[in-house]
């Protein structure tokens, strides 16, 4: 047996290759970096000395910061409720009855998820930009004046219009896929003891759909801790602020900065806070 | 235990569900068409194909825009209503234009996206086959705790990886380089776990044994007896792969000044920052046929592999 632990190790090794190189190195790097602040020592331009704890006490007030994780809970507790709350509903819609319109439907609100997310922030820039809005063009022409998808008040919500409209379909077919799995049986019994539709989706449906959801959640909020691309996208098109999420403010940190150790102080802290929200969740339904 | 499963053994999402009660086995068997159910229906037939119609237009609204968009030149776009035609339609000026744009650019972007797409895709799911092969077939220290500390990684936020990545792959001479984008796109952690979970399904370890009773070599059994027998997990994971590196932004934006090395998605939001600058020359009809163009792949990978697309992407939540 001591031979085939080789041949496992041969065989893991193209992986664990790539992996420490590629995944391992740069997330210690980062915690490498992050532990050095820059000074100007003297006359000259200013140094990396090692600072400690510093960037991460700097981290923990910086306004920009907070604002950008702010941002992140109001999606977590308005924009990710909509769209599992639009995904449950259309679910219980879609598997109540069969046809051709259904599965157009299932396809359809699928299809969002394949659109490249860059691609689809873009074409939402345009239905959103004040020029080309094609929401703009009604109003006008019905003498309502126009509305700025993409001004500081509203790009926010813009910008969770996108989300929800990329991955809706996907939490969807998630729990679509979960309810094919209830056993039919269960229905049947329950419409022998009198009970109604309702009652089927309130007893049985939705309980038998929790653990589900409550795996799409976490990973709808893991998704918004990592939110990026639309914000990008959307920059040049309208008031994007560059602290509107974490990730944009840590990208420009270390981008247009330059400012490599306090963006790696940042990207340390977002990835703690995801593993302290997500990890006492997986775990508990890891355990079931 | 699994939080996923590969569905095309099991249903999508039913590791999540429990199990029917074990009367399931001697049950009599259920009516063999699925029927509506009958009885006091919670949404009527009416209201609900109201609502599934108004999400339905809601999901095509941008594919309708898109479709109007690639038939009008940058006057129109601006002058006429963006959700129906205008006449002359400039269709293929805007074809012509494309291809012909800044020296074919587009051309190249396209061509760039295609070998980012296939080789991350070919390597990635190798590379993930053999590890997740080694995690189900065999014993070695540290198993348990290897495995799953790679699949805690999944949710490191990408943004923590990339910009240390950055500054490493420029010590190592690698950014700006199609290698910069390719080599760290091959971590795979959710395909490794897939790849165990359909090595577990697909390769009886009685058949391996039996390879080895016959004088079969480890090598030999993996590439002539289990790969042949692994279809339907190499083509999920290799069409996740593919999905997840044509859709790739934010490494390809970090790593790569070059805009001859862009893939589409980076290529045409460069074009969107130079059009909507003062003074830069707004290409936006030559941007909407492009998503138009960036998007087709994906759509023909969707219609005739969805099976396995569907499959592989309600089996996993996280995004690539």
């Amino acid at each position: 047996m001591r031979q085939h632990r080789k041949t496992a190790l041969l065989f893991l090794a193209p992986f664990l290759t790539v992996f420490v190189a590629f995944y391992l190195a740069p997330v210690c790097y980062a915690i490498y970096l992050s532990l050095f602040i820059r000074r100007r020592v003297g006359i000259g331009p200013a140094k990396e000395v090692f600072g400690g704890l510093a960037n991460y006490f700097r981290a923990v007030q910086d306004a920009d910061f907070l604002n950008g994780l702010k941002n992140m809970f109001m999606f977590g507790v308005v924009q990710v409720p909509i769209m599992l709350g639009l995904a449950v509903a259309l679910a219980l819609l879609l598997d109540q009855s069969r046809g051709l319109f259904m599965k157009v439907c299932r396809t359809v609100f699928f299809m969002p998820y394949g659109i490249p997310t860059a691609i689809g922030a873009l074409i939402w820039g345009y239905l959103y930009s004040p020029n080309l809005s094609p929401f703009n063009q009604i109003l006008s022409a019905l003498h309502r004046g126009t509305i700025d998808f993409l001004s500081p008040a509203l790009v926010l919500f813009s910008i969770a219009n996108i989300v929800t409209w990329t991955w809706t379909g996907y939490n969807m077919i998630t729990l679509f896929a979960a309810l094919q799995n209830i056993p039919k049986e269960l229905y049947e019994a329950a419409r022998v003891d009198g009970a109604t539709q309702w009652d089927i989706v309130r007893s049985i449906k939705i309980p038998l759909l929790m653990p589900t959801l409550k795996l799409l959640f976490i990973f709808s909020v893991i998704g918004t801790s990592q939110l990026f691309t639309e914000a990008f996208v959307l920059r040049p098109l309208g008031y994007v602020a560059d602290n509107i999420t974490p990730n944009l403010y840590l990208y420009l940190t270390a981008a247009r900065d330059a400012n490599y150790s306090y963006a790696g102080a940042l990207a340390v802290l977002l990835a703690l806070l995801i593993f302290v929200i997500s990890g006492p969740f997986l775990r508990r339904i890891g355990s079931q | 235990m699994a939080l996923k499963q590969p569905p095309s053994q099991t249903g999508p999402g039913d590791a999540t569900v429990p199990a029917g009660p074990p009367g399931n086995v001697i049950a009599p068997a259920p009516p063999p068409a699925p029927r509506e159910y009958a009885g006091v229906s919670p949404a009527p037939g009416v209201l609900r194909n109201i609502v599934l119609t108004a999400f339905l237009l809601y999901c095509l609204l941008p594919a309708t825009w898109i479709i109007v968009a690639m038939t009008k030149d940058n006057g129109q776009l601006f002058s006429t209503f963006g959700l129906w035609f205008a006449s002359p339609p400039h269709f293929l000026e805007n074809l012509a234009g494309l291809v012909t744009y800044q020296n074919g650019i587009f051309v190249r972007w396209f061509g760039n996206s295609l070998v980012y797409a296939l080789s991350i895709s070919l390597g990635s799911t190798l590379i993930c086959a053999m590890g997740g092969y080694a995690f189900s077939k065999y014993d070695f220290p540290a198993k348990g705790f290897l495995f799953n500390f790679i699949l805690g990684t999944i949710m490191v936020p990408s943004t923590a990886l990339v910009l240390p990545l950055f500054l490493m792959l420029n010590k190592i001479g690698l950014v700006n380089t199609m290698w910069g984008v390719i080599l760290p796109s091959l971590v795979n952690p959710f395909g490794l776990y897939l790849m165990k979970v359909f090595w577990d399904s697909s390769f009886p370890n009685d058949l391996m044994e039996a390879a080895r009773l016959e004088g079969a070599g480890e090598g030999q059994i993996f590439w002539r007896i289990g790969l042949p027998l692994m279809q339907t997990g190499l083509v999920t994971v290799a069409l996740l792969c593919f999905v997840g590196a044509w859709n790739n932004f934010f490494l390809p934006l970090i790593v790569l000044s070059q805009d001859s090395l862009y893939p589409l998605t980076l290529g045409l939001n460069v074009w969107n920052s130079v059009s909507s600058a003062a003074g830069g020359k707004p290409v936006y009809n030559f941007i909407a046929l492009g998503s138009m163009v960036s998007v087709l792949p994906l759509l023909i990978a969707f219609i005739v592999l969805g099976r396995y697309w569907r499959g592989g992407l309600t089996a996993g939540a996280t995004k690539g």
